[in-house]
C-alpha cells in the first residue's frame, strides 16, 4: 500500500512539475516575443547566433544528410528489387528526407551541438550571476539573450534542413546510380515527377518549429539553471533530452496535421 | 534614501527574511553583516528588484520598487551599480567592452568617448591598461576592481557590495576596503554592503545591521556594535559557534 502511495506520489509530482515547466516555458516564449519588436533589435546578436547556431552546423548536417541518404537509398533498394519497383528510388529517398529525415535529423543534430551549448552558456552566466548582472544593469535579460537565440533558431533550421534535404538526395543518388547501378534519367525522372513542393515546405515548416523549440528549451533549462557546475550539467543534460523528445513528438503531431 | 518595511521571503518554505525593517540613508555606507547563508545576499538582490518580496515593500526614495513593472523598475536600476561576489564580468568580453557596456547600451556616446570613460574607471581602480584583456586572465581581486569600475561606469547614485571583501588576500582586502571607501567619498555615493569580514566592516561602515535568523538582531554605528551586549552579537563578533554563544 506504502508502496503504490509512493508510486502515485512520484508520478503526481513528475506530472506537476512537467505541467509547470510547461507553463513556465510559454511565459518565457510570450515575453521573448514581445521583446522581439522593441528597439533596440540588437540584429548583431542575432547574426553573431545565427553563425553559431547555423554556420557552425553545416558540416555535420551536411554529414548526417549524406549518409541518412545514402542508407535509405540501399534499404530501399533491398525492398523495390522484391517487386521490381527500383525505378521509384529517387522518389523515395527524396520523399523520405524532405518529409521526415531531413527536418527532424537535422534538428535533431543541431540539438546535441548548439542546444547544449545554449543551455550551457546560459547556465554558466546564471551560476555566476552574469544574468544578474544584466538585470542590474537595466538590460533585459530575456531580451539580450533569449530573443536572438530564438530568432537565430527560427531561421536558420529551414536552411539547415535545406541542406541536408539536397546532400541526403545526393547520398542516395551516389549509392543508387553509383553502386547499385539504377539508371540516373529514370533516379532523377521519377523524383521530379513524384515529389511536389508542399512536400518540400511542410518540411520546412516543421523545422522552423522544431527551431524555436530546441533553442526555447535550451534557454530555459540553462536561465533557470541552479547549484553551481553540476547544476550547469543537469541543465545541458535536460535540455537535450526535453529537446529530441520535444522533437520527435512535435514531429508526430506535426505530421499527422500537415500531411 | 532607502527603507525596507516588514520585508518577508521563504524560499521551499524556508524563511530566509523574516520582517525586515531596515533604512539606508542617503551618502553613507551601511553594511549588512551575518553569518553564511542567513540571507544577506537575498537581502540585497531585494533592494534592487532583482528577487520580489512575499510581502512588504522596498522603498528608493519613496518609490515601492515592489510594486513595479519591469520596465519601471529598470528606471530605478539605472540609478543603482551593483559588485557582485564573483564580480560576475562577461567572459566573452574583454574588461574594457565589460566595464564600457553599460555606456554602449544606455547612451549615445561614441566607441571613442566610451573608451575614454571606460580608461577613466578603470584608473579610478587602479588598473589602467588593461583593457585588452580578458576576465579569464584576471586575478580574483582585479575581478573585483573590474566589476567595481563597471558598477560606477554610469555615475550611479548607490552602489552595492556582495561580499566584496570574500575570498581576497589581507593585501587585497585592504586595497578594496580603500577602494570603497575612496570612491564612496569622491563621487558621494549610499553604498550597501553585506560582509561577513568583520574588520572590513569596521573599516568602512557609517552603520551596521546584523542580520541573524531572517531579522535584524541589531543596528546601528561600529560603536553600538563594538559595545552590544546581545549575545548574538558578540558571538559573531568574536567568533563564538552559535550552540556555544549562550553556555559562554
Amino acid at each position: 500500500m506504502i508502496t503504490m502511495r509512493k508510486f502515485f506520489f512520484a508520478v503526481g509530482h513528475k506530472t506537476l512539475s512537467a505541467i509547470n515547466q510547461m507553463g513556465a516555458m510559454t511565459i518565457m516564449l510570450i515575453s521573448a516575443f514581445s521583446w522581439a519588436f522593441i528597439p533596440p533589435l540588437r540584429i548583431r546578436n542575432v547574426f553573431k547566433q545565427m553563425e553559431f547556431v547555423g554556420v557552425k552546423s553545416i558540416f555535420i548536417v551536411s554529414l548526417t544528410g549524406l549518409f541518412t541518404g545514402g542508407v535509405l537509398a540501399f534499404q530501399g533498394y533491398y525492398g523495390f528489387r522484391k517487386f521490381g519497383g527500383e525505378s521509384l528510388l529517387g522518389a523515395t529517398v527524396a520523399l523520405s528526407m524532405t518529409r521526415e529525415l531531413g527536418p527532424v535529423l537535422t534538428a535533431l543534430m543541431v540539438t546535441a551541438r548548439a542546444g547544449s551549448a545554449i543551455a550551457a552558456e546560459l547556465g554558466t552566466m546564471r551560476v555566476t550571476e552574469q544574468i544578474d548582472a544584466l538585470a542590474v544593469m537595466a538590460i533585459n535579460p530575456v531580451k539580450y539573450l533569449v530573443v536572438p537565440r530564438i530568432i537565430a533558431g527560427i531561421l536558420v533550421l529551414p536552411v539547415l534542413t535545406v541542406i541536408a534535404d539536397f546532400i541526403g538526395i545526393v547520398g542516395g543518388y551516389m549509392v543508387g546510380v553509383g553502386l547499385l547501378k539504377i539508371n540516373p534519367g529514370i533516379f532523377i525522372a521519377k523524383m521530379i515527377d513524384l515529389v511536389e513542393l508542399s512536400d518540400i515546405f511542410n518540411g520546412l515548416f516543421k523545422s522552423v518549429c522544431f527551431g524555436l523549440l530546441l533553442t526555447l528549451i535550451g534557454c530555459y533549462k540553462g536561465y533557470h539553471a541552479t547549484g553551481g557546475a553540476e547544476g550547469v550539467g543537469r541543465a545541458i543534460t535536460e535540455a537535450v533530452v526535453i529537446s529530441s523528445i520535444s522533437i520527435l513528438v512535435g514531429d508526430y503531431i506535426l505530421t499527422s496535421l500537415l500531411f | 534614501m532607502i527603507k525596507l518595511v516588514d520585508l518577508h521571503k521563504s524560499f521551499d518554505g524556508l524563511k530566509v527574511l523574516d520582517g525586515i525593517n531596515l533604512e539606508i540613508k542617503k551618502g553613507e555606507i551601511t553594511v549588512i553583516i551575518g553569518g553564511s547563508g542567513c540571507g544577506k545576499s537575498v537581502l540585497l538582490k531585494h533592494i534592487i528588484g532583482l528577487i520580489r518580496p512575499d510581502s512588504g515593500h522596498v522603498f528608493v526614495d519613496d518609490i515601492d520598487i515592489t510594486e513595479l513593472k519591469e520596465k519601471d523598475l529598470d528606471k530605478i536600476r539605472r540609478r543603482f551599480g551593483m559588485l557582485f561576489q564573483s564580480a560576475a564580468l562577461f567572459d566573452s568580453m574583454t574588461v574594457g567592452e565589460n566595464v564600457g557596456f553599460p555606456l554602449a547600451e544606455h547612451t549615445d556616446l561614441s566607441k571613442r568617448e566610451i573608451a575614454e570613460i571606460v580608461a577613466g574607471k578603470l584608473a579610478d581602480v587602479g588598473l589602467s591598461g588593461i583593457e585588452d584583456k580578458y576576465p579569464a586572465e584576471l586575478s580574483g581581486g582585479m575581478k573585483k576592481r573590474v566589476g567595481l569600475a563597471r558598477a560606477i561606469a554610469m555615475d550611479p547614485e548607490i552602489i552595492l557590495f556582495d561580499e566584496p571583501t570574500t575570498g581576497l588576500d589581507p593585501i587585497m582586502t585592504t586595497v578594496i576596503d580603500e577602494l570603497i571607501l575612496d570612491i564612496q567619498r569622491r563621487l558621494h555615493l549610499t553604498c550597501v554592503a553585506n560582509s561577513h569580514d568583520i574588520q572590513s566592516t569596521f573599516k568602512i561602515a557609517n552603520k551596521i545591521g546584523m542580520l541573524y535568523k531572517g531579522k535584524i538582531v541589531e543596528e546601528g554605528d561600529p560603536e553600538v556594535f563594538r559595545n552590544s551586549r546581545n549575545p548574538i552579537v558578540q558571538g559573531f563578533l568574536k567568533g563564538i559557534p552559535e550552540d556555544q554563544i549562550i553556555e559562554s
